[in-house]
């Protein structure tokens, strides 16, 4: 009885001292795990940014016109089954099924389903080669015994959507990754300087970012496909796309930088370094950036969904990405149709994983910005 | 008052410098796109089947001006556009002034009312879900956000168009009925123009919404926390007037500061939601005159457009900042 009593103190005395001599990153995950939504959020965001890595792995089929299946255009998404009405399998199955067109179906293409013919689904079986981490593979997670198997169903093409769709996370997150990290870089820099000298540095480079910062991107994108030569390939594009993206994202962070900066670099603490003889540069980084950290966290999470969803636009319009490279917005290009709209409705799957993606980025944003808020526990 | 009447005529000096710079940036990447007007006008009339020659082309190109040097045209064309007169489209061979004209009227009527709407709902929203403890309420106003900003507006408008065709088989496109779409401004006319552009305003202020309730509720949350409000509470202000009088006045600096961002960020979605709409009127010609024809005249005078109505909505938050919050006025003008 007496070491119970003596123990409930020491743990309570550790548990302070861990308080007390933890890292800042330690608090904020501390912080972080206790939100329920930003920790699905972040194990949503882990999920897909894996299986976007993965995905050549994961899916069945390359995503290029190399893997289409030419029996099954348009094809809708094939379920896996136990059973049906022949009996019980152990192993998934999916029907073959049967193609044709004739004047009785309007020359449209209708698939005939055999519901007596099966499937089989198979584990780890050989199929197209991939390149993954600078080797060579052939083994794909699942596939079918006979044919393919589409779980999304197929494009006009025959490019089976699921391998698509995976591919496509990937390059949108990369995408996004590469114009956040030029657009955060320059914002820090410029913003930084322009808030903390004030006066007419201040005034110079608002200038300019003013002036970047209010032209439209979409629309000037849209002046500059024009300028897109043809013949470029698809990295070319990609890398184009990318450094655009964050060429015209930075403005953003560095004027809101700079209006926090603006007030608060006449706060005392400021005068306090400056009077120890600090350097500017040590007063921006260790006093005047932590003071706003949570802001910065905010904004770089939040605008990494608006990179994702700028290059969607632009690829949507036909102005961004090009076939060959998949992204979520590559693959929306033709859901405007009305032969789509009316028949073709997987085509809008893509649009899930888009919401899922953007929806995990912004929980995770909210999260952190709670987490990383110092002050966030005294309110509660 | 005369250091506010100094603010006011800097800001002005740099709202219109920052114009001249857009105006540079605009032009020269305009005369970076392969080709010139003229070449691309007699292109266009070769199609129709009139034979050219490089002479045809060089006469062309003296008679629009293009064999003079690149700083000389480029201080014609701002002088021109401070005007409101930017020349002849390329290929159409219209007065781009005629062309545009009311188009570009009603686009900025329909950006302005979804920004005005966006705000009018995001900031009572926007400050309730800082400061309420209901949980059901919280989580599910932060859903809307968080939707607002998962469900772009392109896609919420293919959605609509999706539904809105499947269930009432009309896919509510376009800005005026058939039978209006050429006539004169009219009482009726304005009416079925109403009837139409609920859509797009609302469509537009989608994630503007979205965003500023996000925006509202960052800055007050932020804001909440800090002694000043708590010194207030104890001195015995409390409720409506504890919020507007402290939190919601330092919040309110970087809202109003952020508002030519939205409007921008509404600019940049009205080609793609104009696409989708078929709202011809407005936002398509835009697509038609930069992605198709390649009508670098025409291209040119719209970005400079637009940008320009952000510069002055620029300058007008500035001056109201200012005029709101002194710290700003003095850091500039010391």
């Amino acid at each position: 009885m007496n070491a119970a009593a003596a123990r409930g103190p020491a743990i309570d005395q550790k548990r302070k001292e861990a308080y007390f001599t933890a890292s800042q990153g330690q608090l904020i995950w501390a912080r972080f795990k206790q939100q329920k939504a930003a920790m699905a959020g972040a194990l949503v965001l882990a999920t897909l940014i894996l299986s976007g890595f993965f995905a050549p792995f994961l899916t069945p089929y390359d995503p290029t016109i190399a893997g289409r299946d030419k029996s099954y255009q348009n094809g809708a998404p094939q379920i896996p089954k136990f059973w049906d009405e022949n009996g019980f399998s152990a192993r998934p199955f999916i029907y073959s099924y049967e193609r044709s067109r004739s004047i009785a179906t309007n020359f449209r293409w209708v698939t005939q389903v055999r519901r007596d013919q099966r499937r089989y689904l198979s584990f780890l079986p050989e199929g197209d080669s991939y390149t993954f981490l600078g080797m060579k593979f052939n083994h794909h997670l699942f596939g079918v015994n006979r044919g393919q198997i589409h779980l999304f169903g197929t494009d006009s093409t025959g490019k089976d959507i699921f391998s698509r769709n995976f591919h496509a996370i990937n390059t949108s997150l990369a995408v996004g990754t590469i114009g956040v990290l030029i657009a955060f870089v320059m914002a820090l820099i410029i913003g930084g300087v322009s808030g903390f000298y004030g006066g007419w540095i201040d005034s110079i480079l608002q200038m300019i970012t003013d002036a970047i910062r209010t032209v439209p991107a979409i629309p000037l994108f849209m002046a500059l496909a024009a300028f897109i030569p043809d013949v470029w390939s698809a990295e070319m594009r990609f890398f184009f796309i990318s450094t655009i993206l964050g060429l015209i994202g930075w403005p953003t962070l560095a004027r809101r930088v700079r209006t926090h900066l603006l007030t608060e670099r006449n706060q005392e603490y400021v005068l306090a370094a400056r009077l120890c003889g600090a350097s500017p540069g040590h007063i921006i980084r260790r006093h005047l950036l932590p003071s706003f950290t949570s802001y910065i966290i905010v904004d770089l999470v939040i605008s990494f969904p608006y990179m994702v969803l700028s290059e969607t636009a632009l690829s949507f319009i036909g102005l961004g990405l090009k076939d060959p490279v998949n992204s979520l917005g590559v693959m929306l290009q033709n859901v405007t149709d009305a032969d789509v709209l009316l028949n073709y409705q997987w085509y809008f799957i893509p649009v899930i994983f888009f919401i899922t993606l953007v929806l995990a980025f912004v929980f995770v944003g909210d999260g952190l910005r709670d987490a990383a808020d110092p002050y966030s526990e005294t309110r509660k | 008052m005369l250091l506010f009447a100094r603010f006011v005529l800097f800001r002005a000096v740099m709202a219109v410098l920052t114009l001249v710079i857009v105006s540079l940036i605009v032009f020269t990447l305009m005369e970076m796109v392969p080709g010139d007007c003229a070449e691309r006008y007699l292109a266009f009339k070769n199609t129709q089947g009139s034979a050219i020659s490089v002479e045809d082309i060089q006469a062309e190109r003296v008679r629009l001006g293009l064999d003079k040097p690149f700083a000389t045209r480029w201080v014609t064309w701002i002088v021109n556009a401070f005007q409101g007169e930017f020349g002849e489209s390329c290929i159409l061979r219209l007065n781009i002034s005629r062309l545009l004209g009311e188009k570009f009227w009603i686009s900025l009527g329909i950006c302005i009312t979804s920004l005005i709407l966006a705000y009018l709902i995001a900031l009572p929203v926007g400050i309730i879900s800082a400061t309420s403890n209901n949980a059901l309420l919280n989580n599910s106003l932060r859903l809307v956000s968080y939707l607002g900003l998962a469900l772009p507006n392109f896609l919420l408008a293919l959605m609509i168009m999706l539904f809105s065709t499947l269930v009432f088989h009309n896919s509510l496109t376009g800005l005026f009925s058939k039978e209006f779409r050429d006539l004169a401004w009219s009482y009726d006319r304005v009416i079925d123009f109403l009837q139409h552009v609920w859509l797009p305003i609302l469509i537009l202020g989608w994630s503007a919404t979205a965003f500023a309730i996000q925006t509202v509720r960052a800055l007050m949350s932020d804001e909440i926390g800090k002694l000043y409000v708590t010194a207030a509470e104890a001195r015995g202000v409390s409720g409506l007037r504890l919020l507007w009088h402290y939190p919601a006045r330092h919040a309110l600096g970087p809202i109003v500061n952020s508002l030519g961002f939205d409007l921008n960020r509404i600019f940049n979605e009205l080609p793609v939601v104009a696409l989708i709409l078929t709202l011809t009127e407005a936002g398509s010609l835009l697509i038609e005159a930069l992605a198709r024809s390649n009508d670098q005249q025409l291209a040119g005078a719209i970005i400079f457009l637009l940008t320009g109505s952000i510069v002055v909505l620029n300058f007008l938050t500035d001056v109201l900042l200012a005029a709101t919050d002194p710290r700003i006025r003095h850091s500039i003008l010391r």
